[in-house]
């Protein structure tokens, strides 16, 4: 049932990347010509056609690239272009004409484009396909108005994934249309939202007759449901996919804590670490098997278990670590952002900083679709269990009551 | 390379597939189980002479079939599907022990039974505790003449009652040893016991100066007994991927199918998330038990692997077949149903090495090797 990826695609990727790192010295090189090497080099996503920041191999053979890259030195794209490289691009490269394809990868992928995601809105979140923002063709212009909300690093962002509607007659899937757009048009003003955390990494966007040329839209007019399951399907697996080291992640950081803090430890909590534990190298494990097994095919619904495991594995370790740090856990430790991060993200927080952490992983279970909605994906669709019980189905968009 | 099977692997597990569908399937198991039966003659004979599953992962100048751990564990997640119990688990780990260690005499004299599936053979080395604890074995061996005989108790040994030989345990003058004892040996009293997993029989044994044959090195008992209680480890955690397999398949289809409301129960999503989760906690396990099955028995890797794997893999399994009962309703909880063949299996599978906490106990030199020195003491709970 399974492959192994072709010895000689691993070596081409290995060569390739040593190849990158001689040639431009991660140290002495600035980033964004060091990620165009990359780029150019088709190591951005192996798994990409050459010519579009690929090599054509399988897609599992990206660790192969990063490692040698990440440590040679060198960036890691994802942390600074999150929604770029885990969304933007295989979305960009599966559905947008070559030419539109040409022009925006190779900028997302030297991070000098940053990337957002425009879906949610403040009445369609976990129902995306019934999102209000309206798109209205004029000449070969598409003129956008509505308001989307919880866009993370919009206010950085140069570009954005956006779904809007483009038929209100149509059933609510059918009349989706699936557009790039351009966060510097007059029409876009992004107002940032504070969080629970006190960081504001996520915004309101309210688009005011900004204009899209048609050539940016990806996919053919109301077929955008479609294309956003390839932005969804990614989104998943690049919040799920984890990291191949054993020990990294949330755990590492618990590991950590317990490490620094002899006085803090109990039999009874280290039981509760050391399950932790296993779970999360359950979880890492088989994002590992996953990448083996499915090569080069596309990512089915079992993409969404990693991102429903991780997510829950995150809550339940900084649960842990307050646990561990026990009446200390009441402090708080800074209300500015973390040290050394350089915009507002929450997602750097160390050991040092379990209290934020221990907040910011509450929205693990919701950002990326909520756990519920990911248990009715595996469920409909790995399992082959019926649907919910739903009254929009077949019915026009305008008539369906929305909250 | 982990995670990556060999053609032969995929039709070896294929082929155990179709052969235990159609000689030891589920409702087989079940018969035994309530005769009190360990085995199906036939089956036994099809699974070891005709297939040769017990000659996997023994060398083959000791007349096996080669092959690793891996070929190994396929067979035993094949195994769990049915539930297959008896002396298929005992057996290759006495082979697995008399391997490890490597006593020429005592490999020639019993390998090629144990492998042609004539003969079974179990393990005593919980001693008069019932835990793993190679390292101060209850039973004692006292010397006589060239040999040794033991003396004691040994509890919860699988198969105990009708296994042909015994792999004892027990303390020698040079330290832990383990001994080969014909289970029809003078001395052996077997006492067999009402056990909850009645796929797995087991016994209590009672050694009153049974003469025995040391196995390998004097004192070199513990380190094969952990060596095997590894393989134990990864084995079972195999077993539990298969059982759960069936669970999740099983319970889905009756989700699928039940009617409740004017609805197959499965649309309610208070049923359909519990069986997401179950097919998730499926998918974890089985990548931690071949994640460890892939490793090299007696590596650091192999110890880290069966510990993750034995104590996840324990619970999730235990966990799935808990949501089976409830999901199934009243129809769950009758002795008709199989699901309590799984629950009672779950239930003694998940502490059968060891509770899942030991196997975390294991994990925290692995993990946290710098906190294990000396003056890291913890806080009592
Ligand atoms: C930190 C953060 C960053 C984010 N970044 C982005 C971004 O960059 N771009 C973007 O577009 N969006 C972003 N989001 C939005 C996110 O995708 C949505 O919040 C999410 O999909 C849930 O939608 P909602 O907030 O409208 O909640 P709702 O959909 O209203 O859900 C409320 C509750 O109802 C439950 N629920 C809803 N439907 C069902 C159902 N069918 N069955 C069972 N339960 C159900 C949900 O699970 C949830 O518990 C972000 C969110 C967060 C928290």
């Amino acid at each position: 049932m399974t492959t192994t990826a072709p010895l000689t695609h691993r070596d081409l990727v290995a060569d390739t990347a040593r190849r990158v790192v001689a040639e431009h010295p991660p140290e002495s090189t600035p980033r964004a010509e060091f990620l165009g090497a990359c780029f150019d080099a088709g190591l951005a996503w192996v798994h990409f056609p050459r010519g579009s920041g690929g090599l054509g191999v399988e897609a599992g053979l990206q660790d192969v690239a990063d490692s040698i890259l990440q440590g040679a030195g060198g960036p890691v794209p994802f942390s600074i272009n999150p929604m770029g490289y885990g969304m933007a691009g295989p979305t960009v490269v599966e559905h947008a004409r070559p030419e539109v394809a040409a022009e925006l990868l190779r900028p997302l992928a030297t991070c000098e484009e940053l990337w957002c995601q425009l879906f949610s809105e403040p009445g369609a979140g976990s129902d995306l396909a019934g999102l209000a923002t309206r798109a209205v063709l004029d000449g070969d212009t598409w003129v956008v108005t509505g308001a989307k909300v919880w866009t993370s690093l919009a206010h950085r962002a140069r570009r954005a994934l956006l779904l809007a509607r483009t038929d209100p007659d149509a059933p609510k899937h059918r009349g989706l249309t699936y557009f790039v757009l351009d966060m510097t048009d007059p029409g876009v003003e992004v107002r940032p939202l504070r969080q629970m955390t006190g960081a504001a990494e996520f915004n309101e966007v309210h688009l005011d007759g900004a204009r899209i040329p048609d050539t940016h839209r990806l996919g053919e007019v109301g077929d955008g449901w479609r294309v956003a399951m390839t932005t969804l399907m990614n989104e998943r697996r690049a919040i799920g996919g984890g990291s191949s080291r054993r020990g990294s992640g949330s755990i590492g950081a618990a590991l950590q804590l317990w490490r620094e803090r002899p006085d803090l430890r109990t039999p009874a909590l280290r039981d509760r670490l050391t399950a932790l534990f296993a779970l999360a190298d359950a979880a890492r494990l088989t994002g590992e098997r996953q990448r083996v097994e499915s090569g080069d095919r596309p990512i089915g619904p079992e993409g969404s278990i990693g991102k429903l495991v991780g997510a829950e594995l995150n809550q339940a370790v900084y649960d842990f670590c307050m646990d561990l740090l026990g009446v200390e856990a009441t402090l708080y430790g800074s209300y500015d952002p973390p040290d050394g991060v350089d915009d507002e993200t929450d997602e750097h927080a160390g050991p040092h900083d379990v209290q934020r952490a221990f907040l910011r992983s509450r929205a693990n279970t919701i950002e990326g679709g909520t756990s519920e909605v990911l248990r009715n994906i595996l469920g409909e669709r790995l399992l082959g269990l019926p649907g919910d019980i739903r009254v929009d189905t077949g019915r026009p968009w305008r008539e369906v009551p929305r909250g | 390379m982990e995670f990556t099977w060999t053609p032969e692997q995929l039709d070896l597990r294929s082929s155990t597939r179709r052969l235990l569908e159609t000689r030891a399937p589920l409702a087989r198991t079940r018969e035994l189980a309530e005769a009190g039966q360990r085995r199906d003659e036939a089956a036994w004979s099809a699974m070891t002479q005709q297939a040769g599953l017990l000659a996997l992962g023994v060398p083959e100048e000791h007349g096996g079939a080669g092959g690793s751990r891996v070929e190994q564990s396929l067979v035993f997640e094949e195994a769990g599907r049915v539930l297959l119990g008896g002396p298929l688990l005992p057996t290759v780990l006495a082979i697995e022990a008399l391997l490890a260690a490597g006593d020429d005499a005592a490999l020639e004299e019993h390998l090629p039974g144990l492998v042609e599936g004539e003969r079974t053979a179990t393990l005593a080395v919980l001693g008069s505790t019932g835990r793993w604890r190679p390292s101060s074995p209850t039973t004692v061996a006292a010397r006589s003449g060239d040999g040794a005989v033991l003396s004691g108790t040994e509890e919860l040994v699988l198969d105990g009652a009708d296994a042909d030989l015994l792999l004892v345990l027990a303390r020698a003058e040079g330290g832990p040893t383990l001994y080969a004892v014909p289970r029809d040996a003078e001395g052996v009293t077997v006492e067999r016991l009402d056990v909850l997993d009645l796929t797995r029989p087991m016994a209590r044994l009672h050694l009153a100066a049974v003469p025995a044959r040391p196995l390998g090195l004097t004192g070199g008992g513990a380190g094969v007994v952990e060596r095997v209680h590894r393989a134990a480890a990864v084995l079972v955690a195999a077993e539990q991927v298969g059982a759960m397999d069936t669970l999740v398949a099983r319970t889905a289809e009756y989700a699928r199918t039940r009617r409740a409301f004017g609805r197959p129960i499965g649309a309610f999503q208070a049923v359909k998330h519990r069986l997401a989760d179950m097919a998730v906690q499926l998918e974890m396990s089985r990548s931690a038990a071949a994640w460890a099955a892939f490793q090299d028995p007696g590596s650091a890797d192999e110890a880290f692997g069966a510990a993750v794997a034995a104590s996840y893999c324990g619970e999730a399994f235990l966990q799935a077949a808990k949501d089976t009962i409830q999901l199934h309703g009243g129809v769950g909880f009758t002795w008709e149903h199989d699901a309590h063949l799984f629950l009672r299996r779950a239930r003694a599978a998940a502490t059968l090495t060891g509770p899942p906490s030991e196997h975390r106990a294991a994990l925290v030199p692995l993990v946290l090797p710098d906190l294990v020195a000396p003056g890291h003491t913890e806080v009592p709970s």
